[in-house]
């Protein structure tokens, strides 16, 4: 019998960290309030079909660099934007772009759980149902199930269909929110913060959830906890002051960064 | 590097490294306390040596609990999380340290060295300790400094310590040959050798150590091979 051992495997040559493809390429991005500036040239490409994790301290502009990835700062009137957003060679930012399209293709996930007030069933097809998706009910049904069991909240609430989303309980709630964001088939999904409302169950709960989610979307997740960003993340960006400080490997940012700062922030030395 | 914004870790963290370095002091009293053994033959300070060695794993013990409790309650990352993942490594290479001065302190009081058939056997056993409590002494201040400037200076010149070893080896293995009714006399200052050329390991560990703590990267095999390189010819 010939064993894996057997046979002649040179460790070196296998390739165990596969070069990712990356799939968001931010150049030089500059973000505005009024006329402070939020976020000072930031360069930064994330990878397809893994976890980056955006870490740093309040006000360092983590949110404001996430909501431009699916253009949800457009809201904000008086958030202006420079620079350059390329996903899939497509600028996001161009004129003839179709933003409701755009949030479809990107979904986002807050800090707060905001499931609208519906049914359980009605806020996962909410989205299909806005993009003229799946009209017929069969279709509708399994795409809410599949959703569900994506966001790995089928099991716990399939007889509960028809409750309101805002009955169920946080934790359930923000895997709601998830389910009815990959039930418009993303392909990038945003988390601001999506755990700090939640216990270390529920946490952990999302936390699986996302291990299981990058295998097919891109996640970038925002975290204020150093331990959350080390689990769940491959990469980690570092922000201060609107600044982009430093993007590595997650193990490199915190087994040994190359910056001060950042070093000093993962410590817990930021003062 | 600044203080943590939480002032007790800074404490906790400071009290790892203080044990450290007491455990290192406590080793290099120790290997002292040997030369001075290797000269005199006294055999109370042997025993003395013997006794001392509980302190030493006391205080390893003691890193180890510190270490539980710090990553239980603070989650270390980065520079503290390389400090507190070596501080284990570190006791333990002490504590071996200090398991060998405690093992040649033993043949000692056992006798070994009342016959030593040659006076040159015993002086280049205290060559050997000199030479290792050198480097121990080296790579335990650069850990009191935070810095490894010196370790790849101690890796090199274990060679030293090794060609050393060789050399009373050789000349303990020949006295045995030619006095084969010695052997049990002789036999106890092989172990001796080769607990001196084990602690001088531990120096070359714990300069793995410091490199590590300091810069994030592990020595590469690529830098060992050339510094194994320039020391063998
Ligand atoms: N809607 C807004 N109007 C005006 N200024 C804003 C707005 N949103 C954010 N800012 C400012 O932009 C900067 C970056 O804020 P942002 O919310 O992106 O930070 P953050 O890193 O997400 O912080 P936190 O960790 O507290 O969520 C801050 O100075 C903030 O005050
Ligand atoms: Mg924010």
């Amino acid at each position: 019998m010939v064993t894996e051992m057997d046979q002649n495997v040179n460790i070196d040559d296998v390739d165990t960290k596969m070069e990712k493809k990356s799939l968001i390429h931010c150049t030089d991005v500059n973000v505005f309030y009024d006329d402070k500036q939020a976020l000072f040239n930031v360069d930064l490409n994330i990878n397809e079909k893994e976890v980056t994790s955006l870490i740093g301290p309040s006000g360092c502009g983590k949110s404001t660099f996430i909501r431009c990835l699916n253009r949800m700062n457009d809201v904000i009137e008086t958030c202006s934007f420079n620079g350059s957003i390329i996903i899939n060679g497509q600028d996001i930012y161009d004129p003839e772009i179709d933003v409701v399209e755009l949030r479809a293709k990107i979904g986002m996930v807050f800090q707060k759980p905001n499931p609208f007030p519906k049914s359980v069933f009605d806020n996962v097809a909410y989205g299909p149902k806005l993009h003229g998706r799946f009209l017929n009910k069969s279709d509708m049904n399994n795409k809410v199930e599949d959703s569900l069991i994506k966001a790995g909240l089928w099991d716990e609430i399939k007889d509960r269909l028809n409750e309101p989303g805002t009955a169920l309980s946080g934790g359930q709630q923000q895997r709601l929110c998830i389910a009815r964001a990959i039930a418009v088939d993303p392909e990038i999904i945003l988390m601001d913060e999506p755990c700090s409302a939640l216990d270390p169950i529920a946490t952990a709960r999302i936390e699986e959830l996302i291990d299981e989610l990058k295998v097919n979307y891109t996640i970038v997740i925002v975290t204020h906890s150093m331990q959350q960003a080390a689990r769940v993340s491959q990469r980690t960006a570092f922000f201060h002051l609107g600044n982009l400080i430093e993007v590595g490997d997650t193990e490199k940012i915190f087994r040994s960064p190359d910056n001060e700062q950042t070093e000093a922030y993962v410590t817990g030395r930021y003062g | 590097m600044s203080e943590h914004i939480v002032s007790s870790f800074d404490g906790e963290l400071n009290e790892i490294s203080d044990g450290i370095i007491t455990m290192g002091a406590l080793v290099l009293e120790a290997l002292k306390r040997v030369e001075t053994t290797f000269k005199n033959n006294d055999h109370n300070l042997a025993q003395e040596i013997i006794d001392s060695d509980a302190q030493i794993n006391d205080l390893g013990q003691s890193v180890e609990n510190k270490v539980f409790n710090i990553l239980a309650s603070r989650q270390p990352m980065a520079n503290d999380l390389r400090l507190v993942f070596s501080a284990v490594k570190m006791a333990l290479y002490l504590e071996r340290c200090g398991d060998m001065c405690k093992g040649i302190s033993k043949r000692i009081v056992k006798g070994a060295l009342n016959e030593a058939e040659s006076e040159d056997t015993i002086n280049h056993l205290i060559n050997m300790s000199i030479k290792v409590h050198s480097n121990l002494a080296l790579v335990l201040d650069d850990y009191g400094n935070k810095n490894c400037q010196n370790a790849l200076k101690v890796w090199r010149s274990d060679s030293e310590i090794d060609s050393l070893y060789s050399g009373v080896l050789t000349e303990i293995l020949n006295a045995i040959k030619s006095n084969p009714d010695a052997i049990n006399t002789l036999v106890p200052l092989l172990f001796i050798a080769r607990y001196l050329e084990r602690v001088g390991d531990q120096a070359t560990n714990i300069a793995e150590e410091t490199h590590f703590i300091v810069t994030g990267e592990d020595l590469t095999d690529e830098e060992k091979i050339q510094i194994e390189n320039e020391t063998t010819f």
